[in-house]
């Protein structure tokens, strides 16, 4: 085992029943890197996570973490790990303040210190009780309870519901400090800009398998975008038709809408020799990128 | 009370744990308040001499004498009452321990901590068995005091006797509970195995006392175990007490790989 590979799965596969969770997923992620994984609700990121931890045990295929075998280390695992559960359910009777100290404690002690420190970024009121709290301050106690004692690995699934933008960018922030520092951080979203902004590679689940996993750069390389162009005056569909990347031209009037792979450099460039009033680009849903897996080099040949 | 799971369990039971206690406590302390009164009443204890067998089985010993004080509280406390507060209180504490904290979600967020999985079951059973030991000393606390008070005479050791006997009763089907939930992991599963198996296994031994064919089934309830020795007469007898918490011990022995084993469901 690489000593700078810090989760390695090799083909699991979980079955609920009858019904897949995931399947083959072979995942690698290096030390210092943020991982994302993308996928729609119920494609497999949770069972993918709860495998990692030890809380489902896969019907085929196993998952090292820090080279430690998932299901036989799970205690010395979870010592180094801190993780963010995707439907977080936290002790409703305790405050803020006492839950994070019984974690602490469960973990043989904390550097209080820190956890101010991260309360008072996140604006956590630590004194009030969980129960009366809202879906973005429960979530923002769990974001401390992940990070508060400083883990190598950080594990968080959908980490950014419920928060407001504010808090989003506090968190975005966190993520940036932890890689400077060397830690290893997997997110899991069903939000692709999110995994742009801060991840530096991605996998894409969809239905319980991996389709792909790649760097920001090549995904934004080939993700696909629809585009607006609004001009002064009708322009002559022809003049669009042979540019790379650029297909399902339609063009009604002033109005030019596409669809466009990759780079808009070229699309750009031929607009610019009319007079554009406007342009108006839609970001790729997931679906769309997922279209373009599936669909890959058949489309690109029409 | 935040140090570990085995004192944040006991803080979980609280509320749960003084109010039984009260319950208990009170439940004493009436019955030997009542005690006098009730020995006096000639008519009434000369019906009762009158029920037939069938009946005096239901309440256990087979005896009801209201004018002895063991007679008395065998059968208006010992026979029923007790066991059946303490079993209610057994099975929904073993059922929620576990099963119920893993349909909130939270025993999920527990095992996010470098915790074993056996050291969760471990404390929280530890905390069952004490809890109903607490439970049974309170209210073996409100009855003796009350009886000494009133100059009652029956030993009070017997009494403490006869209700570790009922926790330990009680701890059998509150272990079945908690078994039931490391298995499955659903509290009203838990809750209905242990009750049904509680209900069963009652009429198991009250029926063998009248139906000869199943006499020699008897020794197969627990309750059997807890009624036989007639602990308030004779003391407890090593040998059922043995059976009972060899029951517990097993049952509990079984939960640690049933829950080590499967997946947590949140």
């Amino acid at each position: 085992m690489n000593n700078d590979v810090v989760i390695n799965t090799t083909k699991i596969t979980k079955y609920y029943g009858t019904q897949l969770g995931i399947e083959d997923v072979n995942l690698v992620v290096k030390c210092g890197e943020v991982f994302g994984y993308l996928g729609p609700n119920g494609a497999g990121k949770t069972t993918t996570i709860r495998i990692l931890l030890d809380f489902i045990r896969p019907t085929g295929g196993s998952a090292a973490v820090f080279g430690l075998d998932a299901r036989q280390s799970s205690v010395a695992i979870h010592r180094r790990v801190g993780y963010l559960n995707g439907e977080l359910e936290l002790y409703n009777d305790l405050t803020g303040e006492e839950l994070l100290k019984y974690l602490g404690n469960l973990r043989g002690g904390l550097d209080w210190k820190y956890v101010q420190e991260l309360a008072a970024r996140f604006q956590c009121e630590l004194p009030r009780r969980v129960q009366g709290l809202s879906m973005g301050n429960k979530q923002k106690l769990g974001l401390l309870q992940a990070f508060m004692h400083k883990p190598e690995l950080l594990i968080l699934d959908e980490p950014t519901n419920g928060l407001d933008p504010l808090m989003q960018h506090e968190f975005y922030d966190l993520l940036t400090e932890t890689k400077k520092e060397g830690r290893t951080i997997f997110l899991s979203s069903h939000i692709l800009p999110e995994v742009e902004k801060v991840c530096d590679r991605v996998g894409i689940i969809r239905q319980g398998k991996l389709i792909t996993v790649e760097t920001i750069e090549s995904l934004k390389s080939h993700s696909v975008r629809k585009l607006e162009i609004h001009f002064a005056a009708p322009v002559p569909k022809e003049k669009f038709i042979n540019i790379p990347g650029v297909r399902d031209i339609i063009v009604r009037d002033n109005l030019l809408t596409c669809t466009v792979v990759g780079s808009l450099d070229a699309l750009v460039k031929t607009a610019a020799r009319f007079e554009v009033v406007n342009i108006i680009s839609h970001e790729p849903s997931l679906e769309d990128i997922f279209m373009t897996y599936y669909n890959g080099g058949k489309n690109n040949a029409e | 009370m935040l140090n570990n799971i085995f004192l944040k369990t006991l803080r979980d039971q609280r509320r749960s744990l003084l109010m039984w206690g009260a319950y208990l406590i009170v439940l004493g302390v009436i019955m030997a308040l009542f005690y006098p009164t009730i020995s006096k009443m000639t008519a009434f204890n000369q019906y009762l001499s009158q029920l037939p067998e069938g009946m005096k089985e239901m309440f256990g010993t087979g005896i009801i004498d209201y004018t002895t004080p063991s007679g008395y509280f065998s059968t208006e406390l010992f026979s029923l009452m007790v066991p059946l507060l303490l079993l209610v209180f057994g099975i929904g504490f073993g059922a929620n321990t576990i099963a119920g904290e893993e349909e909130k979600g939270t025993l999920g967020f527990l095992l996010t901590n470098p915790v074993p999985r056996w050291r969760v079951v471990a404390d929280k059973f530890s905390v069952l068995v004490v809890s109903i030991f607490v439970l049974g000393f309170l209210f073996w606390a409100g009855l003796a005091v009350t009886a000494s008070a009133m100059s009652i005479n029956i030993s009070i050791l017997k009494l403490a006797e006869a209700t570790i006997g009922a926790c330990a009763l009680a701890l059998v089907f509150a272990a079945v509970a908690f078994l039931a939930g490391c298995v499955k992991g659903s509290k009203g599963t838990s809750m209905g195995v242990a009750s049904g198996l509680a209900v069963l296994t009652y009429l198991l031994n009250t029926l063998g006392g009248l139906v000869n064919w199943l006499k020699d089934y008897r020794f197969l309830s627990p309750f059997y175990h807890y009624m036989e020795p007639d602990t308030l007469n004779n003391g407890l007898s090593p040998v059922h007490l043995l059976v009972l918490l060899g029951l517990v011990i097993i049952f509990f022995a079984f939960s640690i790989p049933a829950f080590i084993r499967r997946d947590i469901a949140r």
